[in-house]
């Protein structure tokens, strides 16, 4: 059936509207206090020096064309080398780093923190919407579904010869919710919290930084060959000063 | 938005070096990426808005979303110059960068511009 439904004006002005209004308003919120709930953690030495490490070992390896071979190969035996090279670490040593980041109290009250921000709000709001917004018809959606997703957009509404496509309020706060994050970017600038994706990776990358890291740079600066590109600009030199000279 | 305006209009060349071996700065490259998804994002909900008023519905949208997609590839093109190696390490950067990103921030602002206007 595809008749047209008219829906009440006050839908829009006391449902859409405000719901959106009132996400965008929390994504902000919790911006902020994200912000000021940072704690400054001091950073454990160790592990600032095997960073540094890895920094300047990726630095090697990323202008290694410019400084001639024999420097580059005697930088490289001081990295990778198997006594006493930075980047060697033995067996035994790489479980211990991942142990102790997990049982640093501060690190897991962090974690747990970051965790929470995100999800009570959400949580919250969810709540919030389905005490107040629930059995009425809400909005409708411009494109049509197929009958499968009617359990999931419809759940307030109880008639089941309802077109698909208008959905409950419960539907438009999922909807808000996937769709602001792209406005969020936008007014916030990079560093927000409302982005889960952002979020995980973060969290994947925490654990193993110091150990797994320091074994793949010294593999990949053992790929490395080398090709000294400093013969070359002399060439490019001598063409730029020639166009200058024209 | 005028975090905006000001990052479109400085793009930085992250590829400055015309040898054989291609040189990328990797901060200026990062912060054209950023400027190509601000502004995927930034059309994806004018586009959005667009077609709610328009009426477009189901498929028509769609084919909306990817109208508006191939035309913020041809204006970022356009703003580098055609000369894309010089900002961005390869063309699918430029091209299909956030394709998909922004199809969540269109469907909602189509549906609401949608509903505001033809519904209610």
């Amino acid at each position: 059936m595809a008749e047209d439904l008219v829906l009440d004006t006050a839908i829009r002005d006391w449902v859409l509207i405000p719901l959106s209004v009132v996400m965008v308003l929390i994504g902000i919120l919790r911006y902020f206090v994200s912000k000021l709930m940072r704690s400054s953690q001091v950073p454990d030495p160790k592990i600032v020096k095997e960073g540094q490490v890895i920094v300047r070992a990726r630095n090697l390896r990323a202008a290694a064309n410019f400084i001639p071979p024999k420097s580059f190969l005697s930088r490289r035996v001081y990295f990778s080398n198997e006594e006493n090279g930075l980047l060697f670490v033995p067996k035994g040593q790489t479980q211990n780093a991942q142990a102790q980041m997990f049982s640093d109290p501060n690190m897991a009250m962090d974690m747990m923190k970051k965790n929470l921000s995100m999800i009570i709000p959400q949580t919250l709001t969810f709540a919030w919407v389905n005490f107040f917004f629930s059995g009425f018809v809400a909005a409708k959606i411009p494109f049509p579904l197929t009958q499968r997703f009617r359990s999931m957009l419809q759940n307030g509404i109880d008639l089941s010869t309802v077109d698909v496509s208008y959905v409950s309020s419960r539907s438009w706060y999922f909807l808000n919710l996937f769709g602001l994050r792209g406005l969020f970017s936008l007014i916030l600038g990079e560093e927000n919290a409302t982005d889960d994706t952002q979020r995980m990776m973060q969290m994947s990358g925490f654990g193993f930084d110091p150990s797994k890291s320091l074994g793949a740079e010294k593999d990949g600066l053992d790929i490395v060959q080398h090709e000294w590109a400093l013969p070359k600009f002399e060439h490019r030199a001598e063409a730029v000063l020639k166009k200058l000279i024209r | 938005m005028t975090g905006h305006s000001d990052s479109s209009s400085s793009e930085k060349k992250s590829n400055e070096e015309m040898n054989d071996v291609p040189v990328f700065s990797a901060e200026n490259m990062q912060n054209n990426m950023k400027v190509i998804y601000y502004s995927r994002t930034f059309m994806s909900i004018i586009g959005g808005v667009i077609a709610g008023i328009l009426g477009f519905t189901g498929f028509m949208g769609f084919v909306f979303y990817f109208l508006v997609m191939t035309i913020t590839s041809i204006g970022l093109i356009a703003k580098a110059k055609f000369s894309v190696h010089l900002y961005v390490d390869s063309w699918n950067r430029i091209i299909l960068d956030g394709f998909m990103g922004g199809l969540m921030s269109f469907v909602l602002f189509w549906t609401f511009a949608y509903d505001i206007v033809h519904i209610f």
